[in-house]
């Protein structure tokens, strides 16, 4: 802008000098071969002041930017002639979007009144056959130098690119790659913006340069063009899984600074240097670019199955393991630290735990892991600690089993398995802990730790084989063990009620008939006292008084006597004058025999008490 | 007369050959169990199937098939036979054990449906004792409470007469309740269709016809009840209720 004031403020000056007469060309040039996608510039040139300058219609080819006018004019002073000349020129930026043969219709300007028409250009656009590598899409590439010289420049769409470069395109699952973004250029660049960088899907990376890093620049030559070339981010990448694996493309923002030819030479050293100075003269746009880079093909090879040990984690590299334990003689509740150190080049990070048993009872933690870790250029190496921390919460002896860790050495092109000595701790009882006390307290006692689950063993004896389908429940068996004793219980009780039903009829015939009986043998009694047989009577006697008791009362003759004879009585609710008169008789009847008198008054007497007795309980039965 | 002697003849034949068998097949148990303490399962499971395909059953062998299978890694068939060995002898409590594991071990997991508490106590009771178990106690109370009756009927004793009463009439009742309990046991075996899915991954169908309407998928190792049977097709129905159609070769009953 500030260009274009001072190219005003000049032809200002210099318009009352622009006398001469002179022949006024205007004539357009260009390229007469573009490929697609070229941009080019269309440049007007007029020999003279103009104005009121109609661009062409063009057809067929984009037009990025223009008419862009700059100005240059020369005073000349030969011999005390002033001569001056000065030349006007009109950009245009193009860019052809087809093939073909497009004409690019004449332009007009007037000058002094007068209108001039350019010649018009014939332009054949053709296919785009050299396509690079680095796909520079740039579409502003503004470094053409306008002015009355500048005839047939382009722009080059080579001018700045970044190429991705992998230092191994088929490594192993796990084996660190470099993967280097470069930047070349044959134009000042300024402000390198990364806008995108590849997620590295698959990878496991790590940026081996600073972000702050300065760039290092070399210059190299490429098809006999010095390019200052950089590298803009170096990467170590560690391939997780095996296959074709494609690493985006990078892009980035930069800004080129581009020279433009925009000096006002009035041929004055003074008014050189004054418009040259930096001030006036920012002869360089910046045009900003975004660039992208290659996409990567990396082709994974799978680490080989053969040996592949069981605690295989996926390291890769070379390693050494040390493992260390601070102590082997301690009290319980006390810490005891396992240090084990990885150290080697490879991807050490992603070793993130170790295969590692600790006895039961302790009581352990999460190990931590301290990585000391130096990426470079070349790849990563360092070593990763991890310390585990335990407290043994019971005396005892304790192994701790040697610690393992595998990783492919990628040199031997073999699995390598390391392994660290076994550890043997002896713990003895704290002495802070009274440990009768406490096992009595109940507070030492631990749940049963389950550490793992399975089926219970097979039956081995006891196995009752039976036909299949067999079943006791329903069976016939079954039924003939429910039916028979149902059966014999039955039988029982229809025996049981016959059997009492004849038992009670004979008590009430024995009854019925006791007074019968006891007459009889009292009639039995009084034969034997009239043939004077004594004994016999007394014996008749006494059969028929406790006979009469024993049927009538239902008492078995063995168990009867004058005491049993006195509580039946009772029970049946007899007089006990009757009762005691009954016993008396019974006495009497046991004494007469032996008693002094005259035996048959005796006899006489006897056998009416016993006729009165058994009447009366007759009656007092009845 | 004739033909009772020799029926009698030929049973006590049977029997004995019925005995000598049983022998052999003890053998080959005590074969599979020596085969299994080795760790060669297969020839464990070869050996005890060979004592089922004679004809035989017990609990233990069941269990001990299924213990087999657990360890071949084939779930289904373990389920298969622990839910066997468990129809046998429902209150077996290793049975049950190892029959949890191998249902953590397949994919589906299906909430069953919550029982009536009643009916959970009632099965809870019946599975207690086997149904054979179950018949003995019944058959022991039963005369147990015949003799009581007998010391009612008998004994002059009054305390005694009072006792046989009540004794009586409670231990009549208890036989007649675990009669009940064997009954329901025995039914419940007999009456109830179950199954196993063999097969890997299996789409229930809404109706039994390959084409029909995909309802759920279910998996190697689940119990399904069997519901109806239409042309090579079951209905079933799995623990959480849902009803479905299965082609009748991607289940083996229990």
């Amino acid at each position: 802008m500030l260009n274009r004031i001072f190219i005003s403020l000049v032809t200002l000056l210099i318009g009352t000098a622009n006398l001469f007469a002179q022949d006024v060309q205007f004539t357009a040039q260009s390229k007469a071969v573009a490929a697609v996608g070229e941009t080019f510039t269309l440049i007007y040139t007029l020999n003279a002041q103009g104005g009121n300058f109609r661009g062409p219609n063009i057809q067929g080819i984009d037009m990025l930017s223009g008419p862009n006018t700059s100005t240059s004019s020369s005073i000349r002073m030969v011999n005390g002639s002033t001569s001056m000349s000065i030349t006007y020129t009109y950009t245009y930026l193009l860019q052809a979007t087809r093939e073909g043969t497009f004409t690019i219709p004449a332009a007009t300007v007037s000058v002094n009144g007068k209108q001039y028409s350019s010649n018009s250009l014939s332009i054949k656009v053709i296919k785009n056959s050299g396509s690079s590598g680095a796909q520079n899409q740039g579409t502003a590439n503004q470094n053409h130098g306008t002015g009355s010289s500048g005839a047939g420049v382009t722009g080059n769409s080579n001018d700045v690119y970044v190429k991705a470069f992998a230092s191994n395109s088929s490594p192993l699952q796990g084996e660190g790659i470099v993967i280097t973004y470069k930047i070349f250029t044959k134009v000042p660049i300024a402000q390198i913006n990364i806008s995108k960088l590849s997620s590295f899907s698959g990878f496991w990376s790590q940026n081996l340069m600073k972000e702050n890093d300065k760039l290092q620049q070399t210059t190299q030559v490429i098809d006999g063009e010095q390019y200052v070339v950089a590298d803009i981010r170096k990467i170590a990448l560690f391939p997780l899984k095996s296959g074709r694996l494609v690493i985006d493309p990078l892009e980035l923002a930069c800004v080129a600074q581009v020279r433009r030819q925009t000096k006002t030479r009035t041929g004055d050293p003074f008014f050189d240097d004054f418009f040259n100075d930096s001030f006036f003269n920012s002869g360089v746009a910046n045009v900003e670019k975004t660039l992208k880079s290659n996409p990567v093909i990396i082709s994974v090879r799978p680490l080989p199955e053969e040996g592949k040990p069981a605690d295989f984690s996926g390291a890769v590299g070379n390693f050494t393991l040390h493992a260390e334990i601070d102590k082997t003689r301690l009290k319980t509740n006390e810490a005891v630290t396992l240090k084990c150190t990885i150290s080697g080049r490879g991807n050490i990070q992603l070793i993130d735990k170790l295969n590692l048993t600790f006895p039961p009872d302790f009581e352990t933690y999460d190990p931590k892991v301290i990585s000391d870790v130096q990426t470079t250029a070349s790849g990563i190496s360092g070593n990763q600690v991890f310390e585990y921390l335990m407290i043994p919460r019971k005396p005892g002896k304790f192994t701790i089993k040697p610690v393992t860790f595998s990783y492919f050495d990628l040199e031997k092109k073999r699995y390598i398995s390391l392994s660290s000595p076994e550890f043997s701790l002896e713990v003895e009882k704290g002495a802070g802990e009274p440990g009768a006390v406490m096992t009595y307290s109940g507070a030492n006692k631990e749940e049963i730790k389950y550490i793992g689950s399975d089926i219970r063993h097979i039956k081995v004896d006891g196995i009752n084989l039976k036909i299949a389908g067999s079943r006791f429940f329903a069976s016939i068996g079954f039924w003939l063990l429910l039916v028979i004793p149902l059966l014999f219980f039955l039988l029982f009780l229809v025996l049981w009620r016959k059997l009492a039903a004849r038992r009670s009829d004979t008590v009430l015939m024995k009854n019925l008939r006791a007074t019968k009986i006891a007459r009889k043998r009292l009639q039995k009694a009084e034969e034997f006292q009239k043939s004077g047989r004594q004994d016999d009577f007394y014996i008749a006697i006494s059969q028929s008084l406790w006979g009469y008791l024993s049927d009538k009362f239902s008492i078995p003759l063995a168990e009867l006597s004058v005491e049993s004879v006195h509580e039946a009585l009772i029970l049946k609710n007899v007089n006990e004058t009757i009762i005691s008169q009954f016993i008396e008789t019974l006495s009497n009847t046991e004494f007469a025999r032996f008693a002094p008198g005259e035996k048959t008054v005796n006899m006489e007497r006897i056998y009416n008490e016993a006729l009165e007795i058994i009447s009366k309980m007759e009656r007092e039965l009845r | 007369m004739k033909t009772m002697k020799s029926y009698i003849f030929s049973l006590l034949l049977f029997l004995a050959t019925l005995t000598m068998y049983a022998t052999v097949q003890r053998d080959n148990i005590v074969k599979g169990n020596k085969a299994y303490s080795a760790g060669s399962y297969s020839m464990a499971v070869e050996q005890y199937k060979k004592v089922v395909g004679a004809g035989y059953e017990s609990p233990e062998l069941y269990y001990n098939i299924g213990n087999s299978y657990f360890k071949l890694n084939d779930y289904a068939n373990a389920i298969l036979w622990y839910e066997r060995a468990k129809r046998i002898d429902p209150g077996n409590e290793d049975v049950d054990f190892n029959l949890n594991v191998a249902n953590t071990k397949i994919s589906d997991k299906i909430e069953p449906l919550p029982e009536l508490f009643y009916k959970r106590w009632f099965n809870a009771v019946i599975q207690l004792f086997s149904v054979d178990s179950w018949a003995t106690i019944s058959i022991i109370m039963f005369i147990t409470g015949l003799l009581c009756g007998v010391l009612y009927l008998a004994s002059r004793v009054l305390i005694l007469r009072k006792l046989g009463f009540w004794f009586g009439l409670g231990i009549l009742f208890i036989a007649g309740l675990t009669m009940v309990f064997a009954w329901s046991g025995y039914s419940f075996t007999r009456n109830t269709n179950e199954a196993i899915v063999f097969a890997p991954t299996i789409t229930v169908k809404s109706s039994p016809d390959e084409k029909s309407t995909d309802l759920f998928v279910i998996h190697e190792g689940t119990k399904v009840r069997l519901l109806d049977n239409i042309s090579g097709w079951y209905e079933i129905r799995i623990a959480n209720g849902s009803v479905g159609w299965l082609p009748a070769t991607s289940l083996e009953k229990i």
